[in-house]
């Protein structure tokens, strides 16, 4: 921690919230998102003494100063009154392993310091922030006794498709708590849950650098802390290319969920069945640009991958898959099909493997990407005409073989 | 003519005596060498044996894809079997060789004293056969899963060429460091690999003058329809 930061923290003492932001060169919006966090809490919280932390990777491109220079001038402008205390910005480089969950250690320690009772994080990133995320992702633990506040987005139905093919529905099948987007990006949560955090030994492992978000959801609910989740709405990031970064993206959250699957073993083997968990906010459908979807790739992605890798996926899977995974790979593009059956089998096997070790972990990993695009064309195809209500329906019901199927896993992980 | 038999029978005697006499002790000597020897190997090969179950040297040989080389190649003994083996029938050797080296016979000495100073680099010839193999293995593998979600048609032949190009490699390296035909090798591997890119060159630059430009041509066109198709789905 730098000794100007904690000079700061010791003159400010304490505070009742904490908004965290981490950021990483995103001078282009984070302006809209301290506006957006200030303004929120002047009109929600306006009795509550709060603080805003910037927690910054070196951007080169002035973020920082970004930050301090932004200011709501005249609070009429959007509320009917100024809040009691002034809002206080802070702005820090953070130390350690560069990544996500640095940024998110250093959040955590500001919390403890000033002993925040809630707080909250928010991407540097979004073009959708409005003041309402505040009260959603902070109201449920500041009044109503949560730890944890996950966010719930409305989304285009082909998009999150590692959410919704494996994180949620394996999240959900292995600690019986329906979080629906347990890698959201944007959190609320208690004090008492940051400074457990700080108490767990990850700061020097992938925590630290990805899969920050899945690890906090995953240890809030295995380990017995009250979770919720909040309809934020539409998430609009920052323009990236999508497609350029899949692997990486994919390896990087299929490891962190295996990962935990190990650490949490002796829980998830007791766990039966799923809850759903208390929701905040209004849900509304929101008009959503339409996500154009290249399905002769994806399916020629996966037929490639069974030509090719089926010598890895041999020392993962059990004759019956192999066999199962060749007779699809023959299908015409009209007729291809990827049952939920035979996915959730795959997604069980390779958690063994990478729990055994029995394939290098990188290339087990990457291995898989093919087996997902061809899961997401079938997913794409099967629900091209779907509405927004009927994908939901469909992936609940693959979230139901998840949890059938659990027996297969605990059976196969020894 | 009798005391003349008589002192040439003892005076023979007494030097087969003598000799069997210095003999003797080396003969006791090599026994127990070779005794404490089959004893330390046993003991090492055990150990071993226990601290590579212990460390789980199976798997890890199994993720390396060595375990499937051994049982293609015949080879029925797990991977730590296998090592532990290795190594029981070097101290044997060792054990044999001394065994000899301690019976003080002069044409065994040369041959004795040759061989340990060729020792460490069998070992070290071994060592870059073992660490090249893996990491042949290893970079294959990687090429091939990258070459794959690449989408290249060939993702095989390039997971072969890397694979191949470091066994040779560590082949080459071997046998310069065994010091057989060095020479030979060096130029042989120089000649091969410098063959190849140059064939290579000619063939693409001069004799595939038009290939090459179809090729140039249809990987930008491929490149800049792929931007135009790519995907708009946020994965996360």
């Amino acid at each position: 921690m730098e000794p100007s930061f904690q000079i700061q923290l010791e003159k400010i003492q304490e505070t009742d919230i904490l908004i965290g932001i981490p950021s990483y060169n995103n001078v282009r919006t984070i302006g809209h998102v301290v506006r957006a966090v200030m303004a929120g809490l002047a009109k929600y919280f306006p009795k509550a003494k709060a603080i805003l932390i910037n927690s910054d990777g070196g951007s080169t491109d002035g973020t920082q100063e970004e930050v301090k220079r932004v200011q709501i001038e005249d609070y009429k402008t959007i509320l009917t009154s100024h809040p009691v205390h002034p809002i206080q910005k802070i702005v820090t480089p953070y130390h350690g392993i560069p990544g996500k969950g640095s940024s998110f250690r250093t959040i955590f320690e500001t919390t403890q310091i000033l002993n925040a009772k809630a707080c909250a994080v928010v991407d540097s990133d979004l073009r959708s922030i409005t003041p309402e995320w505040m009260e959603l992702l902070l109201r449920p633990v500041y009044e109503e006794g949560f730890d944890y506040v996950s966010p719930l987005y409305a989304r285009h139905k082909f998009d999150g498709t590692i959410t919704n093919s494996i994180v949620y529905p394996l999240t959900r099948a292995l600690y019986g708590k329906r979080v629906r987007q347990p890698i959201g990006g944007d959190f609320g949560f208690s004090g008492k849950l940051a400074k457990h955090y700080l108490t767990q030994e990850v700061w020097e492992s992938d925590v630290a650098r990805f899969g920050i978000d899945i690890w906090m959801t995953t240890l809030a609910i295995a380990e017995g802390y009250k979770v919720c989740q909040s309809y934020l709405g539409a998430k609009i990031h920052d323009a990236k290319d999508p497609g350029s970064d899949l692997g990486p993206m994919f390896t990087q959250v299929v490891s962190s969920v295996y990962g935990l699957m190990g650490h949490y073993q002796p829980l998830w083997k007791g766990v039966e069945e799923s809850q759903p968990v208390p929701t905040f906010g209004f849900h509304y459908e929101v008009g959503l640009e339409p996500v154009p979807v290249n399905l002769e790739r994806m399916i020629g992605s996966f037929r490639l991958g069974v030509k090719d890798l089926m010598e890895i996926w041999r020392k993962v899977l059990l004759p019956e898959t192999v066999l199962w995974l060749d007779s699809i790979s023959r299908l015409s593009d009209e007729a291809f099909s990827f049952p939920q059956d035979l996915w959730v089998r795959l997604i069980y096997d390779f958690s063994i493997a990478y729990h055994k070790g029995s394939v290098h972990r990188e290339h087990l990993l990457k291995s898989m990407i093919p087996l997902y695009l061809g899961r997401v064309a079938s997913f794409v195809k099967e629900n091209q005409e779907s509405s927004v209500k009927e994908v939901e329906e469909k992936i609940e019901s693959l979230c139901k073989v998840f949890e059938e199927m659990k027996p297969y896993l605990i059976e196969r992980w020894g | 003519m009798s005391e003349i038999w008589r002192t040439a029978i003892v005076a023979s005697f007494n030097k087969f005596l003598g000799k069997v006499a210095t003999f003797l002790p080396n003969l006791l000597a090599m026994i127990t060498i070779l005794i404490i020897g089959f004893i330390t190997a046993w003991v090492i090969k055990t150990l071993l044996f226990r601290f590579l179950k212990a460390i789980q040297f199976d798997r890890v040989s199994e993720r390396w894809g060595l375990t499937h080389i051994l049982s293609k190649g015949g080879l029925a003994y797990s991977p730590a079997s296998l090592v532990s083996r290795f190594f029981y029938w070097v101290i044997v050797l060792i054990t044999l060789i001394l065994g000899i080296n301690a019976l003080e016979v002069a044409a065994t000495q040369n041959f004795i004293a040759q061989f340990f100073s060729y020792l460490p680099n069998l070992f070290a010839a071994v060592i870059i056969l073992v660490i090249g193999y893996l990491i042949a293995i290893f970079l294959g593998q990687a090429a091939l899963i990258a070459a794959v979600n690449a989408q290249m048609e060939s993702a095989k032949l390039l997971s072969r060429s890397v694979r191949w190009f470091i066994i040779i490699l560590s082949l080459t390296m071997a046998l310069y460091h065994l010091g057989i035909a060095e020479k030979v090798i060096v130029a042989a591997f120089s000649i091969t690999f410098g063959g190849i890119v140059l064939a290579l060159a000619i063939a693409f630059g001069w004799g595939g003058r038009d290939l090459a430009k179809d090729f140039l041509e249809r990987i930008y066109r491929t490149k800049q329809k792929k931007d135009e198709e790519s995907d708009r789905i946020s994965h996360i």
